[in-house]
């Protein structure tokens, strides 16, 4: 395929639009994010982690939940421990079955709810009218570990630690805590599972199904997942460094974020001003090998264009990217090659963010935490830095324009696009759009 | 699928970093010690690599073990990574983990034979 | 866009065997298949804990696996793979014809990769971290059956797995039914596949999710299900289920393109919902069914499927009705009720539910609260006969799934006996599963499925 201008479609884009990608058309409800809220390596709550975005800091570094001694690496981006606090509104039953996931979401989904001036008025809603859609890779799996080792040992443990095993714990844990009676879903693939949830939850109130919609992850450190990335050789030894020449693997976080999603009408309807819009979503497969992307990032590149697609955006009208961007020497070329694929010779114009490099890599949670922060980067007008590092210069083969160092004010922008490039080959893209306070 | 390039690109800095000096000239070890070792990495990737009807007679030391040959790929040789660690008791770097150390039985067992 | 949806392939391995006619024997002949008896090694197990499984045996799967393709898959990536390639055959597809970006995959899972999950924890946690193997992590992901399905077939379109417990089967259907329908991919495979490992089994067994067959084996007893562990679907005895591993692969494509390439339908997707009941603790069932059966009900109206007659509850009360891509905004489709297909985009209306596929397994609170759900959307209205396949089928896997589709196809064998593991009626449930008198094919079929942890997730299957 020929890299095109700046303003002419790129071939896959226009296949998307050709192919009828766009969900609904042009009387489509529009989708908008109405709350946010977050627990990351920088702390709980949305300001935290923003506050620690826009200095450029990182939160991955030595960590104590488990002992690390042992193990390949010694740095993750550990969410910072805090005095449970119930969240307001939130039912509280059987605390102690709650794993760690579950508490980050539940503190994560409170937060977004009463950002969006819900909270208890959940309640009010018509049965049926709310639904959860989480993404996790882990779920309990840190509190099983536990259990799993003592049960080597011949020890019988209790059952509630396994209690919130699977990976549709925490999105249960928000769906039981909150009264949500509508749907409920969690995907679990790999680091597509936030995006393909907040996807899913696009379609879900596009089409009338539910009114309201808690979209996000949840992720929690353990260590089979810590181990397991190292037996890849996958995890840098430093802090991740994202499209730099001298990057050496990914960062391990944990954490959980929550969008609160709702029709347009219904936030403007009481008073409320969405932070962004969701435009757009779309998915693609590699098809190629169980670890390894596929080098020329055609996968990744069909689901920016089934995004863009479903949006009903070109390519030239996407002003910045969140990149999946996890610092593996493979992803990186792989998706500088997709955003080639999209973007063409703008590709390398045009800013991208890598909050990978500040928060680590969230698994499950990732594409939900980064479409959070893609929201918070169009709302603010600002796109945050990776650390600098100026060691380290960005590689020529995948010549990205990475925002480094300092903050980039975008006031302007109007699209941004998040994506993510799963272990396994699953590839999801969101668009968001700047409210601009038009009418609908 | 181009299993030679995931090879090299195992842990992504074969590439970018140096490699591990595999010369013979730069350790030169006992020819029995290294057929002993070689010995003992294709009975490793017998055991490990799940080949079905693989033997270890069957494998040839110079032969590519990626790409052609047993057509291994990126995970395999990180499996195989292990499956040394552990039985020689030795640690290999992710850097080390390159297109010249894993290109085959014979250039592995110098290597090993070079930190055992 | 919103297309009609049509199941044309299904592929299903489990301990019935591989392929639907080995299934279909099994749902003829009203028995579940021998049961295997569970590793305990490991010492996982407790002394008056259950012990038996229903496990797909494994040389079955082998023609479906060249070796070099299964050498690094875990059990359950096997199992996938396999089931879709039963699939495609079945179907007389050539598995190239699926290739490219119009294919998605949505697999579910209730528990994932638990054989691998477990031997990598026991190199973590025992030899070390730098033991750990990249083989078993590979696999070690949920999305793994997904993935390798996707490298399979060259399937490059949306792939998602899903992990909801029993209710994920349904929901994967409905997603994929979803992309499809909506234009987002030209066909998609979707399916359910679990493994039963000895620990998982042993933990299912710990939370008393396991019969244990407390009924004691009758002396001369000719019904090979008298005694023992047995999943008893409704039964006043049922003590809890018996785990089954396996996996169930269905292709959807549009009605239109079906009938270009001279496939038969097995049944038709005619419209799907799901709900949650809050007041579920984290590994079971809640005890009302009112606030659940509200959801089905309000499915069923959406549907012009109402029981009891078409109207007033029918469509004609919605004005206007709201089509699967969003209505009118402020429309008065009703929360709850999901997305519908027809071939024009309208609502089509259904007609009556003639047939239920029922989710019952023989836990006790799961098939009480399946019991107040259906009787609470059926209200006063007669329920129509009510298939429960899981005495044939275990639970998780995909058994469920395929005996579904299989009774939506019209399939004879799947409702000519008498359902297996029941013999008692339970009083407080109100619902007794067919007896295996003659039925005629369907011509909408609700499948029903109620998850452990509060989620619920209904399909409804038309006549192909």
């Amino acid at each position: 395929m020929q890299p095109g201008g700046a303003t002419q479609a790129a071939p896959a884009e226009m296949a998307a639009r050709a192919s009828g990608g766009r969900a609904g058309g042009g009387d489509a409800r529009r989708v908008v994010v109405s709350g946010l809220g977050a627990v990351s390596g920088f702390g709980w709550g949305v300001e935290a982690l923003w506050q620690g975005l826009r200095a450029g800091a990182t939160a991955i570094r030595p960590f104590s939940r488990f002992d690390h001694a042992a193990h390949r690496t010694h740095l993750a981006a550990e969410v910072p421990a805090r005095p449970p606090a119930p969240v307001p509104f939130a039912a509280q039953p059987e605390g102690r079955l709650l794993s760690l996931a579950d508490r980050f979401a539940l503190a994560a989904a409170g937060e977004a709810l009463t950002a969006a001036g819900l909270g208890e008025a959940l309640g009010l809603l018509p049965e049926g009218a709310a639904g959860v859609f989480f993404g996790s890779s882990t779920g309990g799996m840190w509190e099983s570990e536990l259990f799993v080792a003592g049960l080597f040992g011949g020890r019988r443990g209790a059952l509630r630690a396994v209690a919130s095993q699977q990976v549709n714990g925490p999105g249960d844990a928000v769906a039981r805590g909150f009264g949500v009676t509508g749907p409920v879903q969690t995907v679990s693939s790999a680091c597509a599972s936030g995006a393909l949830a907040i996807a899913a939850a696009l379609a879900s109130l596009r089409c009338g199904e539910v009114e309201v919609a808690l979209a996000g992850g949840s992720d929690s450190l353990c260590q089979l997942t810590y181990a397991g990335f190292n037996s890849l050789r996958s995890v840098d030894e430093a802090p991740c460094r994202p499209f730099r020449a001298g990057r050496a693997g990914m960062s391990i976080g944990e954490g959980a974020a929550v969008l609160v999603l709702e029709p347009l009408e219904r936030v403007l309807a009481r008073g409320a001003l969405p932070l962004a819009e969701l435009a757009g979503a779309g998915g693609a497969c590699d098809a190629f090998h169980m670890t390894a992307p596929e080098p020329e990032g055609t996968g990744a590149a069909a689901a920016i264009a089934a995004a863009l697609g479903d949006a009903g955006l070109a390519a030239g009208e996407i002003d910045f990217v969140n990149a999946h961007a996890t610092g593996t020497p493979l992803n990186d070329a792989a998706e500088w090659r997709a955003l080639r694929r999209v973007f063409g010779e703008r590709a390398g114009r045009i800013p991208v963010t890598a909050t990978k490099a500040a928060l680590g890599h969230l698994l499950g949670c990732s594409g939900a935490i980064e479409a959070l922060v893609t929201v918070l980067s169009l709302a603010r007008g600002e796109l945050h830095p990776v650390p600098a590092d100026a060691a380290d210069p960005i590689d020529d083969a995948c010549p990205a324009a990475l925002v480094i160092g300092r903050p980039l004010a975008v006031p302007a922008a109007r699209a941004g696009l998040s994506t993510s490039l799963a272990f396994g080959g699953s590839n999801a893209a969101l668009v968001f759009t700047r409210w601009t306070g038009a009418a609908p | 699928m181009s299993d030679v390039a995931h090879a090299a690109d195992t842990a992504g800095t074969a590439e970018t970093a140096g490699t591990a000096d595999t010369s013979d000239t730069a350790h030169p070890a006992d020819s029995a010690v290294l057929a002993m070792i070689a010995g003992r990495v294709k009975r490793l990737i017998v055991d490990n690599l799940h080949l079905e009807g693989l033997r270890p007679e069957m494998i040839d030391e110079e032969a590519p073990l990626f790409g052609e040959g047993l057509g291994l790929d990126s995970v395999d040789a990180l499996e195989l990574v292990v499956a040394v660690e552990k039985e020689f008791a030795i640690k290999i770097k992710s850097n080390e983990i390159g297109r010249d150390v894993f290109s085959s039985v014979a250039s592995l067992s110098r290597f090993i034979a070079g930190r055992v | 866009m919103n297309r009609e949806v049509v199941i044309t392939a299904l592929g299903t391995a489990g301990a019935h065997g591989c392929g639907r006619a080995s299934l279909e024997r099994a749902l003829a002949a009203g028995a579940p298949p021998p049961a295997t008896e569970v590793d305990r090694a490991a010492g996982y197990h407790q002394p008056e804990g259950a012990r038996r499984a229903l496990i797909t045996p494994v040389a079955a799967l082998a023609p479906w696996l060249p070796p070099a393709e299964a050498r690094r898959m875990g059990p359950p990536s096997r199992l996938a793979v396999a089931a879709t390639r039963m699939a495609l055959a079945e179907a007389g597809l050539d598995p190239a014809r699926l290739a490219g970006p119009g294919t998605a995959v949505v697999v579910s899972t209730a528990f994932g990769p638990t054989s691998f999950s477990e031997a990598l924890l026991r190199q973590v946690l025992q030899d070390g971290p730098e033991s750990a193997s990249p083989y078993l992590f590979t696999e070690c992901v949920a999305n793994a059956p997904a993935a390798q399905i996707a490298i399979a077939c060259g399937a490059r379109g949306v792939n998602v797995t899903l992990c909801q417990r029993e209710a994920g089967a349904l929901l994967a259907v409905a997603r994929g039914a979803a992309e499809v329908a909506a234009g987002r991919a030209e066909r998609a495979l979707v399916g359910a596949v679990d493994e039963m490992s000895p620990l998982l089994h042993a933990m299912l067994d710990r939370f008393g999710a396991l019969a244990r067959g407390r009924s004691r084996p009758v002396r001369g007893a000719r019904r090979p299900d008298e005694g023992g562990e047995i999943g008893r679907p409704f039964d006043r005895r049922r003590d809890g289920v018996v785990a089954a591993d396996g996996a169930t692969v269905l292709l959807l494509e549009t009605a239109a393109a079906a009938a270009r390439h001279g496939r038969e339908p097995l049944a038709r997707i005619r419209g799907w919902g799901s709900a949650f009941d809050p007041a579920a603790p984290p590994t079971g069932w809640g005890a009302s069914g009112e606030q659940l059966g509200r959801a089905l009900r309000r499915l069923l109206l959406r549907c012009g499927a109402a029981p009891g007659g078409a109207s007033p509850g029918g469509l004609g009360a919605l004005d206007p009705p709201a089509s699967v891509s969003g209505g009118p905004p402020g429309a008065s489709s009703p929360p709850g009720a999901s997305g519908l297909l027809g071939a024009s985009g309208l609502l089509g209306s259904i007609g009556a539910i003639d047939r239920i596929v029922s989710g019952a397994s023989g836990a006790r609170a799961g098939d009480r609260l399946e019991a107040r759900v259906l009787r609470a959307a059926w209200g006063e209205a007669a329920l129509p006969p009510v298939l429960a396949p899981k005495g044939v089928t275990g639970e998780y896997g995909g058994g469920f799934l395929a005996a579904a589709v299989l009774a939506a196809a019209g399939v004879a064998g799947v409702a000519c006996a008498p359902t297996a593991g029941f013999g008692e009626p339970d009083p407080d449930l109100g619902v007794s599963p067919h007896d295996g008198r003659p039925l005629p094919p369907p011509r909408a079929l609700l499948a029903s499925s109620l998850a452990a942890g509060g989620a619920a997730c209904w399909l409804i299957l038309g006549r192909p």
